[in-house]
């Protein structure tokens, strides 16, 4: 039998390469999933880790317990530590080092030399374990690790402990209510000052300023000395569990969590016990983003998937199609329809075998093309993601591989039924497809616009609990999916009749060839609806693809310019006189301006402008006070050449807003909501005023929905921990009237760069300038589209369209062929009738005109529909902030030439490859080939 | 019956087909006349070369060399689109395999061979006096799968004649059938040529067919073994 179908594989051997390919693809993507989640996850995780490393200057791996003691609890103490120790196994991550530190707060104690210079200060002790090896000192010397023969303890200090302990370099101490053993009381001697010799060292949780009331003396000497029970004060211990943040792995990161809330519940419930998890926040981030990715991941493969099983399903049909007479003779000599369906399921096994065996290193391949996606078709090279193939993608692969071979199997069943007898009689008419009866394209389109209904009635809601990292609504994807699906097949019942209006209304005209092909088109439909709905979905799928992550990247590289203001916003850090007025608070406020000449004449900057804001200024309006107002004084003529602003966002450009403020410096441009909500009018006068009560006028000369660097609302956390929408109130007035008022305070500048900015941060650099503010818009870009859930939809829209347009070409090619050449005899007719050369080729152009150009077309049409109608939901989903631009459906001229490059070429390719069979095609042999 | 005028005439026409190492020559050297307003039968064994002759008389192939006259005119001279224009006009064909085509019905199948010989007037009339003449008018609206084998084929016929050509070819028209049918077929193309005065071409491997032949050459290995002129 294996002999069989391999001969048969090898005889038909397009067909089968066309099914391997279906199959390779199948298992590549659902392989990719599972890789590209774990890939990405870990990436994430890491660059978490990372940056509150940078962020908090802290190790993002540590776990501390604190054992806050009292004299009584002395005892627990070890307890205490063997709990600490179970910490790195209960994580099951090894930790990179272990620290303990033991100390007693600051308690009294007597200079043994005369002091008579100031207060004496309550001195704590402690030991920090293996302090030497991470110490650097500074001064004196390392203490000695065993006590003096008088008794005497060394011990080190910081220098901050130094300072404010106001202790001497060999300054004795007496502790008199602390005592050793014996009941001596301990007497201490500083001998040096420590300070850190490894800044990027995590051995220094706290850094040696924080132990700025605390002497350190040997561990084990601190041990041996007072970790007993019968101690007179209090003992407090402190474990440093450091795990290793890079061992941690993204899979376990459920498991870590729930760990990590049981320590710190444990912490909760005992009283003297403090457990802090210093990952357990990034870990909560991390799985709830880690669930948007993994629901995007598949909402947005789920057609791809549909439309992969689809192809290998209509191949097989194909297949099965040209070996129907084998079938029935096979029959006919008696094997029964177990044993050939038996016969094909081995062939399908053999198949999906292969598949899975190219396809797992195929999806290892599309894990990193979804890495590098940068946005819609285009890939940028990133550090390569961490792919481990394990034993998720093998579960993956092989479900891909059971959809297949069920894909394959299934068309089997109805072909192994049937007898030669049969074969004829069915042949004779085939009924209406099941779809069309049951009406489930109406259906389905039904249900996706009242989904889109419904959604759009709680958009307000879906964007709250998008922000608040809920996971997006399945749903809202399969409503776009099913919108596709429904469109097209009403699309497909619907083209028919157009067809066939078209073959009516100009009956009389038609050439004989014309009149014959109509006549296929309108009445052999069975085979031709599979290759029109498969046309339709991967087409419409292609667009839709296209045009939402077109939409969603350029809208949030929009937000994002237009939420900055300009290329490139900075604000120096500024020298103010703030020290000498806390003291002194007759005194005015006064900063010190640094030279804004600098970025005037930077060879790198277009212009720049100074840009002040101040979000806490209150204004009156009618009925009250409005209070949070943003005001932004501008000096307009730079600040109209400087900002970046689509000038179609106000009904007047920028600029004739800018010129009518120019004209009196009292004038300004409030936001719309002030006319809408207090009814406030052009030329009606407000008084604004800062949180120092400097007050002045405006008078009203405009009203703006958009300015650049407002945000008309934003979402805020409110007290219940809703996220709730607020309105934004904005002024925009003239700078000098502004400073005359509230004098130069710390203003902005913004700077629009020629190319890049780039020399800013030389700048910066060369001439060590600190910056409290620095947004450069580029960069900004740069982070958004490295946001995995951004990143995940530009991969997989991408490579989705990819498979669409492979599949589309391949399926085409394919369909084409086959029923040209089981046709042949047909067309042998046609010739011996004398029909001329031209004109079946004529009859197969108007054939592609009816079945592929016209699919092609509304494929187009409902994917664009799909995107316009679905892509202000869908966006809403992806906005990692808010976004507060009208939402314009981004069609990129290049995306659609791709398309139809891509579709011509199919088709050109498609007619010649027909031509060649058609022109190669002797009548006398075609005839012939109907008599066997 | 037989009119003294010849439709065809084949002088020392041979076919070659190219085969591996060589050259097989399905006919090899033959003459035939084919009168016209007669049933002239082309006899032999399948692999005779009987088929390839039909081919050649009917311009569906050329000869590798000698002279088929087609009415005066030398068809193995024509360009392919003379012969396309004289097979459209002048030739109708009757094949062994039902040769339907399977989208249209009866009425339209007749009805297509008059659009391609571009027939004016009214074509359906034309058509249901063909079908009449094959004793199908009560089935002009069934699709070929609707109709038996016997049926298809004197739908064939009916679309073969439509246009009323001077010569009608048939190869093996009752190869698929039974008796019965196949004399009902040989009926029909008798009735034809009395109603129409159409000349008939057509191959048979029957034997009990031939008597009806107003002429018979009998084929074997590409030669004429023997002509019987009723």
């Amino acid at each position: 039998m294996l002999r069989y179908i391999l001969r048969k594989m090898i005889s038909k051997k397009w067909l089968f390469i066309a099914l391997l390919i279906g199959n390779i693809l199948l298992t590549g993507i659902a392989a990719s999933n599972p890789l590209y989640a774990d890939a990405v996850m870990q990436r994430m995780l890491t660059d978490d880790m990372d940056a509150y490393l940078t962020k908090k200057n802290a190790y993002p791996g540590l776990v501390s317990v604190f054992f806050n003691g009292s004299v009584k609890k002395n005892g627990l103490i070890k307890e205490n530590e063997a709990l600490a120790h179970a910490v790195p196994a209960d994580f099951g991550v090894p930790a990179r080092m272990e620290v303990r530190r033991y100390f007693m707060s600051p308690m009294q104690n007597q200079p043994l030399i005369e002091r008579d210079d100031a207060k004496i200060s309550s001195i704590g002790l402690g030991a920090l374990e293996d302090v030497a090896a991470h110490a650097r000192i500074v001064a004196g010397r390392m203490f000695d690790s065993e006590r003096r023969a008088d008794g005497t303890v060394e011990v080190i200090v910081s220098q901050r402990a130094l300072v404010e302990l106001n202790l001497l370099m060999g300054e004795r101490r007496e502790f008199p209510k602390l005592t050793d053993a014996d009941g001596q009381p301990i007497v201490i001697e500083v001998v040096g000052v420590y300070d850190v010799s490894d800044v990027e060292d995590p051995y220094w949780v706290r850094s040696p300023s924080s132990y700025k009331s605390e002497c350190l003396l040997d561990f084990d000497l601190f041990n041996r000395l007072f970790v007993r029970e019968d101690l007179p004060v209090a003992l407090s211990g402190c474990w440093y569990e450091l795990l290793d943040a890079e061992q941690m792995s993204a899979r376990n990161a459920q498991a870590l969590y729930e760990t990590a809330l049981k320590y710190q519940e444990m912490g909760k419930n005992r009283q003297y016990l403090t457990v802090t998890v210093a990952f357990s926040d990034i870990l909560k981030n991390h799985i709830s983003q880690a669930r948007r990715v993994r629901v995007t991941l598949w909402v947005l493969q789920a057609p791809i998937y549909i439309l992969l099983a689809a192809f290998v399903f209509m191949v097989s049909r194909q297949i099965l199609e040209t070996e129907e007479a084998e079938i029935s003779v096979l029959k006919s000599r008696g094997v029964s329809g177990g044993q050939i369906l038996s016969m094909y399921l081995l062939q399908s096994c053999l198949l999906a075998l292969a598949g899975t065996a190219a396809g797992v290193p195929l999806g290892a391949l599309i894990t990193q093309a979804l890495g590098s996606a940068n946005a819609f078709l285009e890939f940028v090279s990133r550090r390569a993601l961490p792919v481990r193939v394990g034993r998720e993608t093998a579960l993956y692969a092989l479900a891909a591989a059971a959809v297949s071979i069920l894909a394959m199997v299934l068309p089997v069943r109805r072909y192994a039924k049937v007898s030669i007898v049969a074969q004829k009689q069915k042949k004779a008419r085939r009924a209406r497809p099941f779809w069309q009866k049951a009406f489930l394209d109406v259906i389905a389109l039904g249900t996706a616009l009242y989904g889109l209904y419904s959604f759009n009635g709680q958009k307000a809601q879906l964007a709250e609990r998008i922000l608040a990292g809920e996971v997006p609504d399945p749903l809202l994807f399969l409503c776009s999916s099913l919108f596709i699906i429904g469109a097209g097949l009403v699309a497909i019942r619907l083209i028919p009749l157009f067809v066939s209006a078209v073959f009516r209304v100009f009956r009389r005209l038609w050439s004989p060839a014309l009149y014959a092909s109509f006549l296929k088109v309108l009445r052999q439909r069975a085979n031709q609806d599979f290759i029109m709905i498969f046309l339709v979905m991967t087409i419409a799928l292609g667009v839709f693809n296209a045009q939402t992550a077109r939409t969603i990247n350029d809208s949030a590289e929009e937000n994002t310019r237009y939420v900055t203001g300009a290329d490139v916003v900075l604000r120096e850090k500024w020298e103010s006189n703030a020290d000498q007025v806390a003291e002194n608070p007759s005194l005015d406020l006064i900063y010190y301006e640094p030279d804004y000449g600098v970025y005037q004449t930077m060879e790198g900057a277009a212009s720049v402008c100074k840009v002040f804001t101040d979000a806490n200024v209150s204004c009156s309006v009618p009925g009250g006070t409005l209070k949070k107002t943003l005001l932004m004084a501008i000096d307009t003529d730079a600040f109209g050449r400087t900002v970046w602003f689509d000038a179609s966002l106000l009904p007047h450009h920028i600029n004739e807003y800018l010129n009518a403020m120019a004209q009196n410096a009292r004038a300004v441009l409030v936001s719309a909501n002030f006319r809408d909500e207090y009814g406030l009018k052009l030329g009606d006068v407000i008084n604004y005023w800062n949180t120092d009560s400097e007050s002045t006028r405006g008078i009203i000369y405009g009203f703006v929905d958009y300015w650049p660097g407002y945000a008309p609302f934003t979402h805020e956390k409110s007290a219940d921990g809703v996220y709730r929408e607020t309105e934004n109130h904005l002024i925009v007035a003239n700078l000098s009237q502004v400073q005359d008022v509230m004098g130069v305070r710390p203003y902005s500048v913004w700077v629009r760069a020629k190319d890049g900015a780039q020399f800013l941060y030389d700048y910066a650099e060369t001439s060590g300038t600190r910056y409290a503010v620095f947004e450069d818009v580029d960069a900004k870009i740069v982070e958004m589209k490295n946001d995995p859930m951004i990143k995940s939809l530009n991969g997989v829209l991408t490579v989705g369209f990819i498979v669409a347009l492979a599949l589309c070409f391949i399926g085409f090619l394919m369909y084409w062929i086959l029923s040209i050449r089981q046709r042949t005899l047909q067309f042998g007719i046609y010739r011996a009738m004398g029909m001329r050369m031209r004109e079946i080729l004529t009859m197969l152009l108007n054939e592609q005109l009816c079945i592929s150009v016209l699919s092609i077309a509304v494929g187009a049409a409902v994917g664009h529909l799909a995107a316009k109608l679905y892509m202000p939901l869908i966006q809403i989903a992806y906005a990692s902030s808010d976004s507060y631009l009208p939402l314009r459906t981004s069609v990129d001229v290049s995306d659609t030439l791709r398309l139809l490059v891509i579709v011509a070429v199919m088709l050109i390719a498609c007619m010649a490859i027909l031509f060649t069979i058609i022109r190669r095609m002797k009548i006398a042999q075609a005839l012939k080939l109907g008599e066997d | 019956m037989t009119d003294s005028r010849l439709m065809l005439r084949a002088r020392g026409v041979t076919r070659a087909f190219p085969v591996s190492g060589g050259k097989f020559w399905a006919l090899r050297g033959i003459d035939a006349d084919i009168p016209a307003g007669a049933l002239t039968i082309l006899k032999g064994r399948s692999g005779s070369g009987k088929t390839t002759l039909l081919n050649i008389l009917s311009a569906l192939d050329r000869p590798t060399a000698g002279e088929v006259l087609f009415d005066g005119q030398d068809v193995a001279r024509m360009s392919e689109n003379e012969r396309t224009r004289l097979r459209r006009r002048r030739i109708g064909f009757v094949f062994q395999s039902v040769a339907l085509i399977p989208m249209m019905n009866a009425r339209e199948n007749v009805e297509f061979a008059l659009r391609l010989a571009r027939v004016r007037g009214n074509l359906s009339a034309r058509a249901m006096e063909c079908l009449r003449l094959v004793g199908l008018d009560k089935r002009a609206g069934h699709m070929p799968q609707e109709l038996s084998g016997g049926e298809q084929q004197r739908v064939a016929i009916a679309r073969a004649i439509a246009h009323r050509p001077s010569v009608l070819f048939a190869d093996e028209p009752t190869g698929e059938l039974d008796t019965n049918t196949s004399l009902r077929v040989v009926k029909i193309f008798k009735d034809l040529i009395e109603a129409e005065g159409v000349t008939i071409v057509m191959t048979t491997h029957d034997t009990g067919l031939m008597e009806i032949g107003d002429r018979v050459y009998e084929i074997e290995d590409g030669e004429i073994v023997h002509a019987d002129h009723a």
